[in-house]
């Protein structure tokens, strides 16, 4: 897994490259936990899971911490632009009823209030 | 002091000879002295001390002044003052290097071997030109630069030791280290054999009922797990589950939520009930932040009645006797663990003889082969689809025989679980 982060003003984006799995885990994780602690802290963090093509059990932990850290912190987390076969695990697990997903980052923005996840 | 009494001093400081018990006070008291003389000679020149070290280091740095002293002195026309001094420095060093030499001769456990070896023979040839005196030998001074290999050399041999301590120290460690991973490897695999102990061997005995599962895990220790429950009335629970992660901490996870949906199963007839129950418990003892996939069905063996609930696991599948295959794709509830108070909606599903039910992980349809590709839900559906008819366990080993020929030399990463179900067979 490759992964890129973009700053914006209003959002930062996190940005998951190929498998988000057992061995990328501990990356993603780290680089949440970087944008959260950050010294700008972000009003909102979107991971944008364009360029995502699976993430595994141990993938979706990861996601779901990053979403309560955030949370803990008061910063809006969502999901945007998942794959098909991403967004299936999400919705299979249940994830996508607890943390917001959307189709794409216009609509991750527009509803990005902070606190919310 | 008497002349007997000097020459034992002497005998005893050149020789190493101790005294013999004393014969007169005067030699107790010059044995005495003797001994002072020699451990202070010692402490100078001899082991690894603060005092000898520095004494080493001043030799070193009088070797090397002298030496260059020596290139000074043959330059021709220097004033008389700068010669002056260097013969005046030349004097100072000779008695150093004299007084060194002296005391190495006393230091020795046998001087007059000390005198004769190779490295003795070197000390005097430095000193010795100075009190020859008569003849200029000045150049022979340039012999003090064997004192330095003879130091360097020192030097090295004490370099080398360090290395040869350091090297078995570290060879030490090492094979402590690769106990105590061997150590660790034996644990592992105890543990996973525990693991492997607590998933059901056999499928309850029912008329009419057979039952199949297998899991591969993917590493020592798999997240995955399966499970017959009998319950009391006389229905059979089946948990097919997948603790993200893997390792000793999914293996922990697994150990825990195992045993407790297995104790809660036996309180609550209902599936989404005993799921929610669960979640709730496993909710309160997670400290690792783990959750659980599980699929719950229970299912009554005289009618053929299946009624399940689904925390976030792959929907399983039904083979209909008749040919199609039907998902078990009710809507479902939030993986277990993640989040108290979710509920898990109950849904039923009838069987009809000679239908077969098909429960798996993701290890199944998410294994890779090299080429990155997915083994995919189609492919298990076509097995399924092909090979169903027969025995719960031969479609088991055909499907495990199917992901790890697509699979081929890519490493496992996930967890293989399945658990295949023919109800009302002939």
């Amino acid at each position: 897994m490759n992964l890129r982060i973009e700053a914006l003003a209003e959002v930062t984006y996190v940005i998951p490259e190929g498998r988000l799995d057992f061995d990328a885990a501990p990356a993603f994780q780290e680089a949440i936990e970087r944008v959260l602690g950050g010294a700008g802290k972000p009003p909102a963090v979107v991971i944008d899971g364009a360029a995502l093509e699976y993430v595994s059990s141990a993938g979706l932990r990861a996601v779901l911490l990053a979403a309560r850290a955030a949370q803990r912190a008061g910063i809006s987390f969502a999901l945007c632009a998942l794959q098909p076969a991403v967004r299936e695990v999400f919705d299979l697990s249940g994830f996508s009823r607890i943390i917001a997903v959307h189709p794409d980052r216009a609509s991750a923005l527009a509803q990005a209030q902070p606190g919310r996840t | 002091m008497d002349h007997s009494s000097v020459s034992s001093r002497a005998r005893a400081a050149w020789a190493g000879l101790t005294l013999p018990a004393a014969v007169t006070p005067v030699r107790q008291v010059a044995g005495l002295v003797a001994a002072k003389v020699r451990a202070f000679a010692r402490l100078l020149v001899e082991g690894d001390g603060p005092y000898a070290r520095a004494f080493e280091n001043l030799i070193l740095a009088l070797i090397v002044f002298s030496v260059a002293s020596i290139g000074v002195d043959s330059i021709p026309g220097l004033p008389e003052r700068v010669l002056q001094a260097l013969r005046a420095c030349e004097i100072v060093i000779v008695a150093i290097f004299t007084f060194e030499y002296l005391l190495r001769i006393v230091a020795a456990t046998n001087g007059f071997a000390f005198i004769f070896s190779y490295q003795g023979m070197i000390d005097l040839l430095a000193v010795a030109p100075f009190y020859l005196g008569g003849f200029d030998a000045r150049w022979l001074r340039a012999l003090r630069l064997l004192r330095l290999l003879r130091v360097l050399k020192l030097q090295t041999h004490v370099l080398e030791r360090v290395v040869e301590e350091r090297t078995r120290e570290l060879a030490d460690k090492n094979a402590a280290l690769e106990k105590a991973q061997a150590q660790l490897k034996a644990e592992l695999e105890v543990a996973r054999s525990l693991q492997l102990a607590i998933l059901p061997a056999a499928f309850p005995a029912r008329p009419g009922c057979q039952g199949a599962a297998r899991m591969i895990p993917a590493t020592t220790m798999g997240g995955d797990f399966y499970d017959f429950i009998e319950l009391p009335d006389g229905q059979i629970g089946l948990v097919i589950a997948d603790v993200s992660g893997h390792g000793v901490p999914a293996a922990f996870f697994m150990a825990v939520a195992r045993t407790n949906l297995r104790e809660l199963a036996v309180r609550h007839t209902d599936p989404g009930e005993c799921l929610a129950q669960t979640n709730d418990t496993l909710c309160a003892q997670n400290p690792l932040d783990l959750f659980v996939t599980v699929f719950y069905c229970i299912l009554d063996p005289r009618t053929g009645m299946l009624r399940y609930a689904n925390g976030g696991h792959n929907p399983p599948y039904v083979r209909r006797a008749a040919g199609p295959i039907v998902s078990l794709d009710g809507a479902g509830g939030l993986v277990l663990g993640a989040m108290p108070g979710v509920r898990f909606p109950t849904h039923t599903a009838q069987l009809l003889r000679g239908d077969q039910l098909v429960l798996y992980t993701d290890g199944v349809t998410e294994a890779f082969n090299a080429a990155q590709e997915l083994y995919g839900a189609q492919r298990l559906v076509d097995e399924v689809h092909v090979h169903g008819s027969g025995t719960p366990a031969a479609l088991v080993e055909r499907i495990c025989q199917s992901v790890t020929h697509f699979a081929g030399a890519a490493p496992q990463s996930d967890d293989i679980t399945l658990t295949v179900l023919t109800w009302g067979a002939p």
